[in-house]
């Protein structure tokens, strides 16, 4: 006898079955083409075009669950197991299709690999159901949620791989083939049925696992299960978007509709709750939650462009309040972590715009600073005369039109002119930039707002005049290279602005290029331990995470510390986003610059080293609240640059 | 002989505060003007405070009476101001620049064709033709016009503490009463109902704690209520007041907030904390004895009025502050 | 309900927010200097914010008229942005620095000209000269009812029901439309105007008329200047300020309990 499977042993009415499946596969495909409708309706008009590389990359995450085990091997190991059985069996059943209908193959010893396999599958699955239900609801992981799907889908699916296991066993039970023991958990499993069971039961289980099977496949587009096709759709044009980069305004108008890879990536999320959990402001108890919200927005595409409303079972998201937008400080940590690359602050920047276009929903103090930064060209006074305050006796040269002589201008920023803690930073930078002999100038009353805060804000035609006069001035000016204070001017001169023949770096860029050339000699030893603090518009927005270290590194004799959360997994200090000029009227239990200061208290470093001037400020005032003035000290990275030079 | 009119406010029965400044305004105009100095009580009863009123060295007091007049109905008391006016021709006429001052001021002075000057801080005759010259600040205080109007009455509103009280004399005032001619048409807005909030006299305090822009919170201010609580045992009076942003949070209502369209008052101490001291807040409360101001910068505008400064940031300062004082008493 | 049609008077001064190291006084000039750009009156956006509101409830137009000279185009369009429906600048040389009686008189005229009108809404008094006449002298000239500080303003029928504020809390008070009702900041601040409405604005010109002294005054002489006979830097404020050191914030709060204490 040669090794097969009976197919339809002990079956009648084997037609139901085909209508059956007929039907499932009709939902699935009506339920695909639903998401297919809303996200061409919701979308701007774009082509997606193709890119092995692409496919290569989303093939490879989804494949080893790369993003899944990053930052979280149990969950990792959990997913890759279900992923792996659910693919193993969906393939083996395929082919067992196949097999009956189009081409025998699956005999003999083909037959034994195949039923082996299946056995792995199986088992696989369930052990990977097994260990999402323990850590869902035994563990009870905070950032996981526990509603009625959570708690269905992964029972439905474990009652198909049960009753699968218990259907061979009854099988193998009756028909008793030779080869059994290569179906060895059916095998086993039937050792605990009588004999004489196995034909009258057998039916039963047939039928319950092939509308359990069939249903399941049924429901995939109308549950969180819908992540199968959103989350491959949504790696992939992750990865197309890599390819080209892309700056916030390329024309005039503003494009109608989301970009497709958000519509996408709304319905590829499954609520694993990554970015809850990695969220800065959620982790300081505010009413804002990255997961929440990009349901909320979901749920709005769906409403408004979908012809039957929401099809999603059990998706009733809670109502988000219209000042929920307002608590996010666009850190990007919710990037970071999210398996299938969202983005939701860029969706809370949308909601932003829409709400500065309606203007009734505008925290007051951020509507008096977009007011401020309107006519003063800052958020902070209602004057531009005081902005080179912090040079009055430095003697740096103010540059002026058609300049060319000059190598270099130092583009100070709004906060490090104004506030009197971050002109440390100017004072030391230009200290260093003297020291250094580099021909360098400043734009002294003259130098704008570069418009970062009216684009975090949502006010974009703000930004686009800022934009616009900022370009206006390096070009009148004849300006090539520019040293920049803060991340965030220098994130928008990088990545929001079109690109132009201005080379914008950090100070940072500066420091270790002058490093490099060995125009500065870090010579005076530290003598101190110190941990640094990214600022997220430096680190996790554009990657300059080994800079920093390097130079703290070369400074002799110091003592380098990483805290707890360090790298692209820095934890925002909380002035991101407009925040720091959003009023104190929105906020949480804890300050995040203060969970922040207590994370630099853990290192036992004597300083807290950051590159930004918001960081500066926030985590200033954080170590006086929290009380640590005598063992902590917060200096900018000119600052303790300076103290080495002689 | 040329008569200067002026409108007496009443609290508790009697002439208020700045009503006997008025009246001491008045005086010395008409000193160097060579008038007299008459005094309208307006109301449904006004004997008692006529009485009062005539103790302090003015030629008459007119009891304007009507049983509307009762309350403050704008519309009526303009009419029956109207109606005065006209009845004596008074060549001056002042008003403090209070609520109803700033009512009715304007709309009397467009009936009587006459050209207002409001919220003067300083008042003299022109020595060559007679005209009042008005001193008023304009720009919030960061300046100060003098005006010139010509036309009869001469009008204006002035402003608290722009004169010394009046000092009462031996000397009685006539007391003339007068019904004006009013009626019921003359009402156009109807009061339906007053909803009574609790009444905060910021000028009452010796020591005012005001707080602005620099608090972070709304119970922050819980902060200040513990550092006056330590006080009161020992400075009488303290009170919670703020600069406009307070109010504009709705943290505070509007009698807590002191400046140019807040309370104006000169307490023996002022506490400034987080307040950077722009001038419309400063010109309320510049005339404090003592002005103690708490802020994280030290270059702002409040440390340049001050007497004693601290910089420190009030969330650490106040409860060690507290906690200092409540030892030492 | 019917639709209103409300006007609402805005006024343009020098940016009030500026610190005062930006005001000075030019005396020979009699003129105040003040380095900073011209926006609307704080008080009369609330009066904006307040008409925009009933007109969200209502329906109807809001015409803003503005008065003065130099008006910028920019910062007047904002309240188009913000949602009026139009604007009129009401500009002439004799328009400049006139008594508030005067001042409301041109308005009034320009009122008249408009017609037709519910409600008029001004602030409780300018940012500049905080005189706070002009609007309850224009219902006089107009003869319609007048209520003075505003929180609130509900429309209902023919009616305006208005709390103001008043010494001793609040007054609940109602009158017959039109009617003339000064806004107090209570009201909430205008709503924000986005840039890309303004410059939507600036980019597709709605008309602005402009009405001089011919299209509303015939004749002249009827309008008085204020006369400023001397203009004055004010008086210094200045104390000298003793800081309180310490090392510590315990040490600074005893030396300055130990003032207290003295005071």
């Amino acid at each position: 006898m040669i090794p097969e499977r009976e197919m339809f042993w002990n079956i009648k009415g084997s037609w139901i079955f085909y209508a059956a499946a007929v039907a499932a596969s009709c939902l699935l495909v009506f339920g695909i083409a639903t998401h297919i409708y809303v996200w061409m309706k919701s979308a701007q008009k774009s082509k997606i075009p193709f890119s092995r590389q692409a496919v290569k990359k989303s093939i490879l995450d989804i494949g080893l669950g790369r993003r899944i085990f990053q930052g979280d091997f149990s969950a990792g190991v959990m997913h890759f197991s279900i992923f792996w059985g659910f693919t193993v069996l969906a393939v083996g059943t395929t082919l067992l299709a196949v097999h009956e209908h189009l081409h025998p193959f699956l005999t003999g010893r083909s037959h034994l690999l195949f039923e082996a396999s299946m056995e792995i599958g199986g088992i696989i699955l369930l052990g990977g159901i097994a260990w999402a239900l323990v850590r869902r609801y035994i563990q009870r992981i905070p950032r996981l949620e526990r509603r009625l799907e959570d708690a269905l889908i992964p029972l439905w699916l474990l009652g198909v791989g049960v009753s699968g296991f218990f259907l061979e066993a009854l099988r193998l039970l009756g028909l008793k083939p030779p080869w059994e023991s290569w179906s060895f958990a059916g095998w086993l499993l039937s050792g605990l049925f009588p004999v004489s069971a196995a034909e009258s039961v057998y039916p039963y289980f047939w039928w319950g696992h092939a509308l359990l099977s069939l249903s399941f496949i049924a429901v995939i587009p109308f549950t969180k299960l819908f992540h199968m096709i959103g989350g491959p759709g949504a790696l992939y044009l992750h990865y197309l978007g890599e390819e080209s980069k892309e700056t916030s305004f390329s024309g005039d108008e503003l494009p109608e509709g989301l970009p497709i890879r958000d519509a996408v990536f709304f319905d590829a999320c499954m609520r694993c709750g990554r970015c809850v959990r990695s969220c800065p402001s959620s982790g300081a108890g505010e009413p804002f939650n990255p997961r929440d919200f990009i349901q909320a927005a979901r749920r709005g595409v769906w409403q408004e462009h979908s012809p039957y409303g929401d099809i999603r079972f059990m998706s009733r998201a809670p109502k988000i309040k219209g000042d929920t937008a307002w608590y996010c400080t666009t850190c990007a940590a919710c990037l970071e972590a999210c398996p299938v690359y969202g983005a939701p602050f860029k969706t809370v920047l949308r909601k932003r715009e829409m709400l500065i276009i309606d203007g009734k929903e505008v925290p007051d103090l951020m509507n008096q600073t977009l007011e401020r930064i309107f006519h003063y060209e800052n958020p902070w006074v209602s004057s531009k005369r005081e902005r080179a305050a912090w040079a009055k006796d430095l003697n740096i040269p103010v540059l002026k039109p058609g300049n060319v002589k000059t190598d270099l201008c130092y583009f100070v920023g709004c906060t490090t002119s104004f506030d009197a803690r971050a002109q440390g930073i100017a004072r030391s930078f230009s200290e260093i930039l003297t020291h250094a002999k580099v021909d360098f100038g400043i734009l002294g009353e003259k130098e704008p707002c570069c418009g970062d805060i009216p684009r975090v804000s949502g006010e974009s035609g703000l930004f686009q005049e800022k934009m616009e006069k900022c370009r206006n001035l390096f070009e009148t000016y004849g300006i090539e290279n520019l040293a920049i204070s803060s991340p965030h001017c220098f994130h928008a001169f990088q990545n929001e602005y079109p690109q132009s023949g201005v080379h914008a770096r950090h100070y940072v860029m500066v420091l270790k290029d002058l490093m490099e050339a060995g125009r500065l000699k870090l010579k005076q030893p530290g003598g101190v331990a110190v941990t640094y603090h990214d600022p997220c518009y430096l680190g996790r927005h554009n990657r300059i995470l080994e800079e920093p270290r390097t130079i703290i590194r070369a400074i002799p004799g110091i003592e380098f510390r990483e805290m707890a959360h360090h790298g692209a997994d820095s934890l925002c200090c909380g002035a991101g986003g407009g925040r720091m000029w959003q009023g104190k009227e929105i906020r949480g239990d804890a300050r995040m610059s203060e969970i922040r200061i207590r994370e630099a208290e853990a290192t036992g470093a004597d300083i807290l080293i950051t590159a930004c001037p918001l960081c500066l400020i926030m985590l200033e005032d954080a170590m006086k609240t929290v009380g640590l003035e005598k063992r902590l000290r917060i200096m900018d990275l000119n600052e303790l640059v300076v103290r080495s030079l002689n | 002989m040329s008569e200067i009119l002026l409108l007496i406010e009443v609290k508790d029965g009697l002439p208020d505060k700045k009503t006997l400044e008025l009246m001491q305004g008045g005086i010395d105009l008409a000193g160097d003007l060579g008038a007299e100095v008459s005094a309208v009580a307006a109301g449904d009863e006004t004997s008692r405070l006529a009485e009062s009123a005539a103790c302090y060295g003015m030629k008459r007091v007119y009891r304007l009476e009507h049983p509307l007049l009762k309350g403050f109905a704008p519309d009526i008391w303009v009419g029956a101001l109207e109606w005065l006016c006209r009845k004596i021709s008074p060549k001056i006429v002042l008003m403090s620049h209070s609520f109803i001052g700033k009512e009715t001021a304007p709309r009397l002075s467009f009936r009587l064709n006459a050209d207002l000057t409001t919220d003067c801080i300083g008042l003299k005759p022109d020595p060559k033709d007679g005209l009042l010259i008005r001193i008023k600040p304009i720009y919030g205080g960061n300046a100060v016009s003098v005006l010139k109007c010509t036309g009869l009455p001469q009008m204006a509103t002035v402003r608290k503490n722009a004169f010394q009280p009046v000092e009462k004399v031996e000397s009685k005032s006539d007391i003339i009463l007068m019904t004006p001619d009013l009626d019921e048409s003359m009402i156009k807005v109807k009061s339906l109902k007053t909803i009574q909030e609790p009444i905060v006299e910021m000028d009452k305090a010796n020591v005012v704690i005001a707080g602005g822009r620099g608090i972070a919170e709304k119970e922050d201010f819980t902060m200040l209520e513990a550092l006056a609580g330590a006080m009161r045992k020992t400075h009488g009076n303290v009170m919670i007041g703020c600069s406009r942003p307070v109010v504009d949070k709705c943290w505070m209502s509007s009698d807590h907030q002191i400046g140019l369209t807040g309370s104006m008052i000169a307490p023996d101490t002022y506490i400034a904390v987080g307040i950077s001291g722009a001038v419309q807040h400063l010109v309320g409360m510049i005339r404090s004895k003592k002005i103690i101001a708490i802020n994280t910068d030290p270059g702002c505008n409040m440390f340049k009025v001050a007497d004693y400064g601290v910089v420190e940031d009030y969330k650490d300062l106040i409860p060690a502050l507290v906690k200092r004082l409540e030892e030492l008493s | 309900m019917k639709e209103m049609k409300i006007i609402v008077c805005a006024k343009q001064i020098p940016d009030p927010e500026a610190p005062f190291s930006n005001v000075s006084v030019n005396m020979e000039k009699k003129e105040v200097v003040v380095d900073a750009p011209d926006v609307i009156s704080p008080y009369d956006e609330n009066a904006l914010e307040a008409a925009i509101r009933i007109k969200e409830e209502t329906g109807g137009k809001i015409i803003v008229l503005s008065m003065g000279k130099k008006v910028s185009d920019t910062v007047l369009r904002k309240t188009i942005a913000a949602g009026a429906d139009s604007l009129i600048l009401l500009e002439d040389p004799a328009f400049e620095k006139l008594e508030s009686r005067s001042a409301a008189y041109v308005l009034s005229s320009a009122v008249k000209k408009i017609g037709g009108y519910d409600l008029i809404l001004t602030g409780r008094q300018a940012g500049d000269w905080d005189s706070g006449q002009v609007g309850l002298i224009l219902a006089e000239i107009l003869g319609i009812p007048c209520i003075s500080l505003a929180r609130s303003i509900k429309i209902s029928g023919s009616r305006v029901m208005v709390e103001k504020s008043i010494p001793t809390g609040a007054e609940l008070v109602e009158s017959e439309l039109p009617a003339l009702v000064t806004v107090s900041n209570e009201v909430g601040e205008l709503r924000y105007v986005a840039r890309t409405k303004i410059l939507g604005l600036l980019k597709r010109p709605v008309p602005i008329p402009k009405w001089g002294m011919k299209d509303l005054i015939p004749g002249s002489g009827i309008l008085n200047k204020l006369h400023l006979v001397e203009l004055m830097p004010p008086p210094d404020m200045k104390r000298n300020c003793v800081f309180v050191e310490g090392t510590s914030i315990q040490e600074k709060a005893d030396r300055l309990a130990a003032i207290i204490k003295e005071l």
